[in-house]
């Protein structure tokens, strides 16, 4: 089974994208921020990191940019779950290396259709 | 590939999203407070990065979640509050007074229409144009004539409030002549958003003609118009229907092109505005785990790393956040009936507990070593037991205080005071219950002394006093209680005004009382001696009430106070209702309960010590102070069945500052009692405010000690 860390701050979107992804048969593992997400990454075996980008501590850019200097992460893809689809929003992904973004409110259907796209 | 904004929101066809709801109402209802007391916090001369970074982090968080779950109307607003924070936090605007008092309305209304959302009503929501228009008025750089003092008597409703329309700014038509200019609007939430543009130039003599263009996009609009006025006197404008950034103005022939076709990717290098921001969801050509083949956006051409604005939290933001992501990932929530179920059950397992543990007294114990050894251990589990569960039921002061600095700003601008509020103590925990019966006579307490205490800035200012009132509201743990006082710098209580209004009622008073006891005239029932009575307080319940209901709550108040200088109020209450340490005492067959707080000492009588007075009452002395001795056989018509026995020991309480020695035949232990009311299971009796069931299975009183003091007295 292939495991997805959902990182959001919000816990009724992170229970909605862990409720959704469930039900598409992936593993999720939950994170609140970040900062979260790196200690998670570390101790579980991750396929795909799906993180909100306005985030406290450390938001979703910063985790892919951390994420991505960890060899283990060099290649997993990270998409970035954002209100504002803007360019600076996507310059700044794209640099940090995330694999692409999703523009919320999304629709569920909408963001497995997604992670089936990326995930290997 | 170019789906719309709106497409994603709501529920997918094989989710239900509506299990999601309760959570995030909670999760929203946590936000707006926290934006609230932030925005309540916030220094305008001085606002830092993080306090701006957080307010906005709320908004932001309630505008995505209300999207997903298809709360709109919520979405909306929020959506304009998140947008005057974001220019806030970008400093291009310096934060006034008129945004705080927008956020905070516009987070009251979020509120109600949340709330209308959770109780799935169906009438029409509360209108929030004019809040939206309010705050893309600010956010435009626009402040608003400053409005009248508003009148005591007339509070404005928070929501729905309805006022003129907008006025054009007259510097909109510049004389210089017409241009033709190419405006695109989008991408929109709601198309229809465009037509309000198209509306301005309907409505504003003299601002230019407008007419619809064919957009390739399906979720923004395309026009050409004929101006006068300039490219960011028209986004002014605009910026009253939709954000800035929705905005792409270009001069007609030279950038339509870009604008009709905005995809193309030779033009998005360079000219980062002509992006189309619009997809729903987009993967970064040859990005790491990028699908191969798969959908390329427009953003594929632009250069990395030099052009990117980088986003890092500052460390102090870091570690102050890192506590509240903390908290939240190890708490859960737990109905509160099923925690007070625990603690009933806990409850029964004390008294089934006590139980065994008296049977077991009689039993040999080197036949029943094992038995015993079990029942030991099940004392010391059922104990701790108790202590956890009751402490879930434990939640911090600062529950209640939260609520008091949004109340006395907006009592103070309502007043023309100017009142600053301290708080103390936030994390002294204390019963649930308690906490919800104490916010009311705080509530109370607190406004008085904005009301009536707190003078208005010119008197104190006359006074030699700080143009701002401080009110401090502060918690503490002594003993077995918790004090919570509210303290104000204001005027005082008048001594001369209280005993003449007092003399005015007919109350029985002498200019010899004490300080303490004229405070005291204050409970008396619908006793007041404000001036002027104000739709604030001194209509509605008084100090009378209050006191009341602190007493019923096993509480006590005391007043103290200097004319010119302050007033401070104290209430005293116990930490928890449901379990007590009491002190269990003989007197012929029957037990009774004291509660240990209230219990000072205790001794064998000296008959020689004993006075009988007046009416055949009795005064003990102890260590040189008399009091009155309080036999609980007569109180009680205990029966007497052994003649030879006789209540030879004293216990002495105290209660509202006064003491009383109770007659008892024999002191039987201490002991955690869970406290059953007698009200609800049989009636009121006097004296008793309670009872609990002893670990033989009966049942005993456990005493007033207020009541029984004050009838000692009087």
């Amino acid at each position: 089974m292939q495991s997805i860390l959902a990182v959001d701050d919000s816990p009724s979107m992170r229970k909605m994208v862990s409720f959704t992804l469930s039900g598409a048969g992936y593993h999720v593992v939950e994170a609140v921020d970040g900062q979260d997400a790196l200690e998670k990454a570390q101790s579980h075996e991750i396929d795909l990191v799906l993180a909100d980008q306005n985030m406290p501590r450390l938001d979703g850019i910063g985790l892919t940019r951390k994420l991505r200097e960890d060899p283990k992460f060099k290649t997993i893809p990270i998409l970035i779950l954002t209100t504002e689809s803007s360019d600076q929003m996507k310059q700044a992904g794209r640099a940090a290396g995330a694999t692409g973004w999703l523009v919320k409110p999304f629709d569920p259907n909408r963001l497995i259709e997604v992670i089936k796209k990326v995930i290997r | 590939m170019a789906e719309s904004y709106q497409e994603g929101s709501g529920a997918g066809a094989d989710f239900d999203l509506s299990q999601f709801y309760q959570i995030f109402f909670e999760e929203a209802g946590e936000n707006l407070d926290q934006m609230e007391h932030m925005l309540l916090d916030l220094d305008l001369e001085k606002a830092d990065d993080e306090e701006l970074n957080g307010i906005f982090r709320c908004a932001h968080s309630i505008k995505g979640g209300a999207a997903t779950f298809g709360f709109s109307d919520v979405a909306e607003l929020t959506h304009q509050m998140e947008s005057l924070l974001d220019r806030l936090r970008r400093h291009e605007l310096q934060p006034i007074p008129q945004m705080v008092d927008v956020l905070l309305e516009s987070a009251d209304a979020s509120r109600s229409l949340l709330a209308r959302h959770q109780a799935g009503a169906q009438d029409e929501a509360p209108s929030t144009a004019s809040l939206v228009r309010r705050i893309s008025e600010l956010a435009a750089g626009m402040v608003p004539a400053p409005s009248a003092p508003v009148e005591p008597q007339a509070p404005p409703p928070p929501v729905a409030k309805v006022e003129p329309p907008a006025p054009a700014p007259a510097a909109v038509a510049a004389p210089s002549g017409l241009r033709s200019l190419h405006v695109r609007i989008g991408p929109l939430d709601r198309m229809e958003q465009a037509e309000t543009i198209k509306e301005l130039f309907r409505d504003i003599p003299g601002l230019g003609s407008i007419a619809d263009l064919p957009c390739s996009d399906t979720n923004a609009r395309l026009f050409a118009v004929e101006t006068s006025s300039t490219d960011s006197d028209l986004l002014d404008l605009f910026t009253f229907h939709v954000a800035k950034e929705q905005v792409q103005i270009t001069e007609a022939g030279s950038g339509a092109a870009a604008l009709a076709a905005p995809a193309d990717p030779d033009l998005a290098e360079g000219a980062v505005s002509n992006l189309p921001p619009g997809e729903a969801y987009g993967f970064f050509n040859n990005a790491p785990g990028a699908p191969a083949g798969a959908p390329v956006p427009a953003i594929q051409a632009i250069e990395p790393a030099s052009a990117v604005t980088r986003i890092a939290p500052k460390p102090g933001a870091e570690a102050k956040a890192g506590s509240q992501s903390q908290m939240e990932s190890t708490t859960i929530r737990v109905d509160v009936k099923k925690v007070d179920q625990l603690i009933n059950l806990v409850g029964e397992l004390v008294i089934t507990q006590a139980m065994l543990a008296q049977n077991s007294l009689g039993l040999d114990s080197a036949t029943h070593q094992q038995l015993l050894a079990g029942l030991a251990d099940l004392d010391r589990n059922t104990r701790d037991l108790q202590e956890s569960v009751m402490s879930i039921r434990m939640i911090p002061m600062s529950i209640v205080f939260s609520r008091f600095p949004r109340m006395l700003r907006d009592l103070a601008n309502k007043l023309g005071k100017k009142v600053e509020m301290v708080t103390l103590g936030e994390a002294t925990e204390l019963d649930k219950g308690l906490v919800e019966k104490i916010t009311d006579p705080l509530t109370h307490l607190v406004r008085n002394s904005g009301d009536h205490g707190i003078e208005l800035p010119a008197d104190r200012l006359a006074k030699g006093k700080p143009e701002h009132g401080t009110i401090t509201l502060s918690a503490s743990h002594q003993g077995g209680s918790i004090v919570i006082e509210v303290k104000d710098d204001g005027r005082g209580l008048s001594r001369d005004k209280i005993l003449a209004k007092a003399r005015e009622r007919g109350m029985d008073v002498s200019d010899q009382m004490s300080d303490a006891e004229v405070w005291q005239l204050i409970f008396a029932p619908g006793f007041s001696t404000a001036e002027v009575v104000t739709d604030v307080s001194g209509r509605g319940v008084g100090m009378d009430v209050v006191k009341r209901n602190i007493a019923a709550l096993n509480g006590t108040v005391e007043v103290d106070s200097s004319e010119g200088y302050g007033t401070k109020v104290s209430v005293r209450l116990p930490l928890t209702l449901a379990i007590m340490d009491g002190m269990s005492v003989g007197v012929g067959e029957e037990v009774y309960i004291l509660p240990l707080s209230s219990v000072v000492e205790s001794f064998q009588v000296n008959s020689e010590d004993v006075n009988t007075v007046a009416q055949g009452s009795q005064l003990v002395k102890v260590r040189d102070e008399y009091m009155p001795v309080i036999a609980l056989e007569k109180i009680f018509q205990v029966p007497r069945f052994d003649l030879e026995k006789s209540s030879t020991i004293m216990v002495v309480v105290e209660a509202e500052g006064n003491r009383v020695a109770l007659l008892v035949d024999e002191l039987l232990g201490q002991h955690q009692v869970v406290v059953k009311n007698l009200e609800s299971n049989y009636r009121k009796v006097p004296n008793v405010s309670g009872a609990t069931i002893l670990g033989d299975g009966r049942v005993a009183l456990i005493l007033d000690i207020g009541g029984l003091v004050r009838r000692a007295r009087h």
